[in-house]
């Protein structure tokens, strides 16, 4: 087996549309984000943000009626995904790219054993050694806390969730991938096997030396997890920086009415406020002018018309007008 | 007033080649619901609180135990007395998607229960009409814009205001939340939450929650009692505010480490609890169900259960108790 160091990963301006009967409307409309080597990001978002678009696109998996309009995404040793097609693709995603699945309980086949399933991909990889795969495969289940051996042997139904978690998280790492896409890892599950996930989630990160991108909607699991965070809204990331200090000093108001209607355990649980207005859908997303305004409580004059360019200060990326005055500094007092 | 002592229930699996498996899902749980008031249970899935919400509701019978309502012992009655009782009692579903009946519009489905209302009040269409309007109004969405239509033209969040304006029709005095709000956006859920609570001081109705998440129980029901069930059985309770700061029973301390610390925003509780093991249904159910996953167990939590003692405003049931700090802490900036 050989031993690749993390790759980095650069999207940029990348633009995904869906095909409707309105026409092409655009579920990531130009994003521009880094994935650095070795670094476990997060995407924060709420349905309908193209969260999950964008992680597909990084296999250039976007199924129709969509597809990947503009924009390119740079993975180190593999060139521009986009650019990729047929046999090149297909080696790509698992050898390269490991990817576990949202709801990652459903996506195994109901009818075959973990093991011949395991040994199904080994064959379309071209594996020689499937025993050694096999074996693999049993030291990455006993390192989450599994017994292989009767993992491999049991059928998708003898599994709990959090089990079928771990095989998925298995799948996607015993090619040696060394980029790792988790599509909501722990949607469904309860809190402390969601704990239990993140911690084997990290460490398999750490020990393997992977780039990890998580997608979820829950800032927490962000949190518990991530070094950079990337916040979406409505196909586009609003704010991304190092994580606590997203967390600590959100930019964009979106980020900050996000934080401000977790209900927590400490503190003043009252002061947990709901965001009001909903998320825009494919078909309600603004054509022009910044797309979260209509919820926005610092709305000036020049978001009804000028999308927001994305600005960069201090490790920091945020797209707002308001924000990117430094005349005009925000502090969450006004929010109060 | 709703009073529930010892409820026990207990699925039968039946059909494959052993025979018939009991699956213990209650094992004696008492608790008690007072007017206006909140109630919550906590725990993992598969720990018995869907079912004992649904006990509550009247969707589900028991195997023992008893619970009465005003004073009325439910066991006493015939199946068509208990109607009555129970229309008080109303359960919001968890998933707002299947809940609703699709080839119906919004209207039609508030009619119908508002129909029988009518014909028990004596009142018209015109009341029903307007009563639906109402509803709406109440629960924070527009008549006009809801009521002709079908619910996969509304959002999530929307149509799980639907259901909680459904199950006001009937005027219930007690709303069973199961986990009404898991799948709701994040920026949305807490409009309905704060809804709930909103719905809980305007009309005096009871709140019995349903949950996994600890914060939104605080949210709701900071002001009520809180229950933390684990394998069908209570381990710990009080009021909600003393069970969240200080904990007794290990498994309510592996619950609250287990949630996510906002890192930047907070810092981890200095005495976080990691239990030795995943949930497994199978372990012995002798002694404490907790002791095979405890980090604390010693020889008698094998040995003997621990029943349910006070121990000043909380409840608990361990044969070690240690009130530990396991809830994140606000970083000071």
């Amino acid at each position: 087996m050989t031993r690749t160091s993390a790759p980095g990963v650069r999207i940029d301006d990348l633009t995904v549309v869906y095909k409707t009967p309105a026409g092409e409307l655009p579920a990531l409309g130009g994003v521009s984000l880094s994935l650095a080597p070795g670094t476990i990001t997060g995407i924060v978002g709420e349905s309908g943000s193209g969260k999950s678009t964008l992680a597909l696109s990084l296999l250039n998996a976007v199924q129709p009626p969509g597809r990947i309009s503009g924009g390119t995404v740079e993975i180190d040793g593999l060139g521009n995904v986009v650019d990729l097609q047929g046999e090149e693709l297909r080696r790509a995603r698992g050898r390269q790219v490991g990817y576990v699945f949202q709801a990652a309980q459903n996506s195994l086949n109901p009818l075959k054993t973990v093991g011949k399933q395991l040994l199904d991909l080994g064959r379309s990889h071209d594996f020689d050694d499937l025993p050694a795969l096999l074996k693999d495969a049993r030291a990455l289940l006993g390192r989450m806390g599994l017994d292989g051996g009767r993992v491999l042997d049991s059928y998708q139904h003898e599994l709990s969730g959090g089990m079928r978690q771990r095989v998925g998280i298995m799948f996607a790492l015993v090619l040696n991938a060394h980029l790792v896409v988790l599509d909501e890892p722990t949607t469904a599950l309860d809190m402390i096997t969601q704990a239990s996930i993140l911690r084997i989630v990290r460490d398999v990160h750490h020990e393997r030396g992977l780039t990890t991108l998580i997608i979820t909607h829950d800032m927490g699991v962000a949190a518990e997890v991530t070094d950079s965070l990337a916040v979406m809204y409505g196909g586009r990331v609003v704010e991304h920086g190092p994580t606590t200090e997203v967390l600590g000093a959100p930019r964009h108001p979106y980020t900050q009415g996000l934080i401000r209607a977790i209900p927590r355990l400490s503190g003043d649980i009252d002061e947990a406020r709901a965001l009001p207005g909903r998320p825009p859908t494919l078909g309600t997303i603004p054509k022009q002018g910044c797309v979260f305004r209509e919820r926005c409580p610092i709305r000036i004059a020049v978001c009804d018309t000028v999308d927001p360019v994305p600005v960069t200060r201090d490790a920091r990326t945020v797209a707002c007008h308001a924000v990117g005055q430094p005349a005009t500094p925000v502090t969450p007092k006004e929010f109060a | 007033m709703i009073t529930a002592s010892g409820i026990v229930k207990t699925y039968k699996q039946r059909g494959n080649m052993l025979g018939a498996r009991a699956v213990p899902a209650l094992r004696g749980v008492d608790f008690a619901i007072p007017r206006g008031g909140a109630v919550t249970f906590i725990g993992e899935s598969g720990c018995g609180k869907t079912t004992l919400g649904r006990i509550v509701a009247g969707l589900e019978t028991y195997d023992a135990g008893e619970i009465v309502i005003d004073g009325t012992p439910m066991s006493s009655l015939k199946p068509r007395h208990r109607e009555p009782f129970f229309r008080r009692i109303q359960l919001i579903h968890q998933d707002p998607y299947s809940a609703l009946n699709p080839t119906r519009t919004i209207h039609q489905t508030l009619a119908a229960p508002l129909a029988l209302r009518a014909k028990q009040t004596g009142r018209d269409k015109a009341w029903m009409e307007q009563r639906a309007a109402e509803l709406l109004a109440l629960v924070g969405i527009d008549p006009g814009y809801v009521l002709p239509r079908y619910p996969h033209q509304l959002s999530g969040g929307m149509r799980q205001r639907v259901v909680i304006a459904r199950a006001l029709t009937v005027d219930p005095e007690v709303l069973v939340a199961d986990e009404s709000v898991s799948m709701i956006d994040v920026s949305l859920r807490l409009g309905v939450l704060s809804l709930l609570k909103d719905l809980r001081e305007r009309l005096n109705v009871s709140v019995l929650f349903i949950t996994h998440d600890i914060a939104t129980a605080r949210y709701i029901g900071g002001d009520g009692e809180l229950y933390v069930i684990y394998r069908g059985q209570v381990v710990e309770s009080g009021p909600t505010e003393s069970v969240i700061s200080g904990p007794i029973h290990p498994y309510t301390q592996s619950l609250l480490s287990a949630i996510p610390v906002l890192h930047g925003v907070e810092r981890p509780g200095p005495e976080r609890v990691v239990p030795t093991e995943a949930l497994d249904e199978s372990h012995a159910d002798s002694g404490c169900l907790f002791a095979r996953r405890c980090p604390f167990a010693t020889d008698i939590c094998t040995a003997e259960p621990p029943a349910l003692v006070p121990d000043g405003d909380q409840a608990h049931a361990c044969h070690h108790p240690r009130r530990r700090s396991v809830i994140p802490v606000e970083a000071v900036a």
